[in-house]
């Protein structure tokens, strides 16, 4: 379904992925972690053809973005929902309007009552009941990451992307993301691609970890596997983002850590 | 944000230019691809009409004193001052008319469409439009242009009439002209053509205004001082654009 294959992306001197070859399984929640600036953000806009491969090929439900004509990959996107960072919400609409935009651009043939049916129906599954008629800029950072996801769902994509859900939130605000994250995968039944540093967050959410550094996919496999990956950045950097305590490297054996299987 | 947006201020002038080129061509490949998004239009030409109202009326008015008062300094030694409404209607409704309201509206609502895509550009709101299956160019400049170009004429002529009658009221109140002969004056310098060329002059500079505003704000670099680079950027390249092509209109025309 989503699949890049050597994919190499370069600005100017600045190489950010060297040879990335990767499949997303279908159903399921995959997330890439990796160190600040390692080229989780520009992986991720591959996928919707913001931004092309230099040289390799990045296939999204049957079409290759680097050679498809505008027209596919807008039709390509349709079949996609993505969170942003700060949520991405137009500061000029309401909650509601906000969440409505894509069923206003994709879905003419739903009257303004029936598309209003659907906002508060995804407010109720991002627990924002009877937000819609408020004013973006007085959500809190979590309120807009719900809004953002509320957004990024309501056309039913079939593939939903999170830049960094858990950025700029606190701890009990990302918990309570994640587990957000949880219950849509349950119950929406769709593929997650999660992009992420936020390794507790991801070790609860994800079916499958990737780990990106300096342009490569050093490790690749399900969480359990991932925190007995012998490669040393793999473990500075479960090591660090789990703060373990000195003398262990094991992330399974922490008491705060609890693993979504 | 991609690099290249980020690197634009260090681009050289010829590639700026070319994106510029590409920037057009695409906006226009969209936007006669489908009608402008709905009720958009209307609210934009009334932001542009409105906006930059008050604001005008008071520097077309001062501009029209001064015309009067150095005309008639001018004229005044050779015994011409009754050309007062000569000259101020010709320099009004050909020059000063449709180049002040481009500056107003350069200033106003260029600098508020630059800003606005710039901060929609760092905040991935253009990133997410593109995800939404929204195309970019068609959303946020084809209502802007289409605005622009309702507001400016009305905008222009409402300039021209502005200084024209604060130029009368100076002539006739402060200069102790007649203003029968002001306007006999005012209406044999000009004529009904010098009113259609200012509109044509209005909807070019309106266009000028609003893609160079949008096109700099489309490749804002990243963080507020890239929001205030690509405003200044918009305002002066809009500025400088509207007077030379002012220049090339008039000397075409006349």
């Amino acid at each position: 379904m989503l699949r890049l294959t050597d994919v190499h992306k370069s600005f100017g001197e600045l190489v950010v992925l060297d040879g990335i070859s990767l499949e997303f399984q279908q159903g399921l929640t995959t997330a890439i972690i990796g160190p600040s600036g390692t080229g989780k953000s520009v992986l991720l806009k591959h996928l919707v053809g913001l931004t092309h491969a230099d040289s390799g090929t990045v296939e999204c439900f049957g079409v290759d973005m680097a050679r498809a004509s505008e027209r596919e990959i807008y039709s390509v996107r349709r079949r996609f929902g993505m969170l942003f960072q700060d949520g991405a919400l137009f500061d000029s609409m309401s909650v509601g309007e906000n969440i409505a935009f894509p069923l206003v651009h994709h879905e003419k043939e739903l009257s303004a009552a029936q598309r209003m049916e659907r906002v508060e129906q995804v407010l109720e599954e991002v627990e924002l009941p009877g937000f819609s008629t408020r004013d973006t800029t007085a959500l809190s950072g979590g309120q807009r990451k719900r809004v953002g996801l509320a957004r990024a769902i309501i056309h039913r994509p079939e593939v939903v992307l999170f830049d960094e859900p858990n950025s700029g939130l606190d701890p009990m605000t990302s918990d309570a993301i994640d587990a957000l994250i949880l219950r849509m995968k349950e119950r929406l039944g769709v593929t997650f691609i999660v992009i992420s540093h936020d390794i507790v967050g991801v070790m609860n959410v994800a079916d499958q970890v990737g780990m990106l550094h300096g342009g490569h996919l050093i490790a690749y496999g399900p969480p359990s596997e991932l925190v007995h990956n012998p490669h040393p950045m793999v473990r500075r950097f479960l090591g660090r983002n789990l703060a373990l305590p000195k003398g262990t490297d094991d992330p399974t054996t922490l008491p705060s850590l609890k693993l979504h299987r | 944000m991609s690099r290249s947006s980020q690197n634009t201020a260090r681009l050289t002038p010829m590639v700026s230019l070319g994106r510029f080129g590409l920037f057009i061509l695409r906006f226009i490949r969209e936007s006669i691809r489908r009608p402008p998004p709905p009720g958009r239009t209307l609210a934009e030409a009334y932001a542009v009409g409105v906006a930059a109202l008050p604001v005008l009326i008071v520097i077309a008015a001062f501009v029209g004193t001064n015309l009067a008062i150095q005309g008639y300094t001018a004229f005044q030694p050779i015994g011409g001052q009754r050309m007062v409404g000569l000259f101020v209607a010709l320099t009004g409704v050909r020059e000063f008319g449709p180049i002040i309201a481009a500056s107003m509206v350069a200033a106003k609502s260029g600098t508020e469409m630059a800003s606005q895509i710039a901060v929609m550009r760092i905040r991935d709101q253009i990133d997410a439009l593109e995800v939404m299956a929204v195309q970019p160019h068609w959303y946020l400049v084809t209502p802007r242009l289409l605005g622009i170009l309702l507001a400016m004429p009305a905008v222009t002529t409402l300039s021209t009439f502005t200084m024209v009658s604060a130029a009368y009221f100076v002539s006739v109140y402060q200069l102790d002209l007649s203003g029968a002969t002001f306007m006999e004056f005012a209406l044999s310098a000009t004529s009904p053509i010098d009113l259609v060329v200012s509109n044509v002059k209005a909807l070019l500079f309106g266009a000028v205004i609003c893609l160079v505003s949008c096109y700099n704000g489309f490749v804002s670099a990243p963080g507020p001082e890239g929001v205030g680079a690509s405003t200044n950027r918009a305002v002066v390249l809009s500025a400088v654009s509207c007077v030379i092509l002012n220049y090339l209109i008039s000397e075409a025309i006349y």
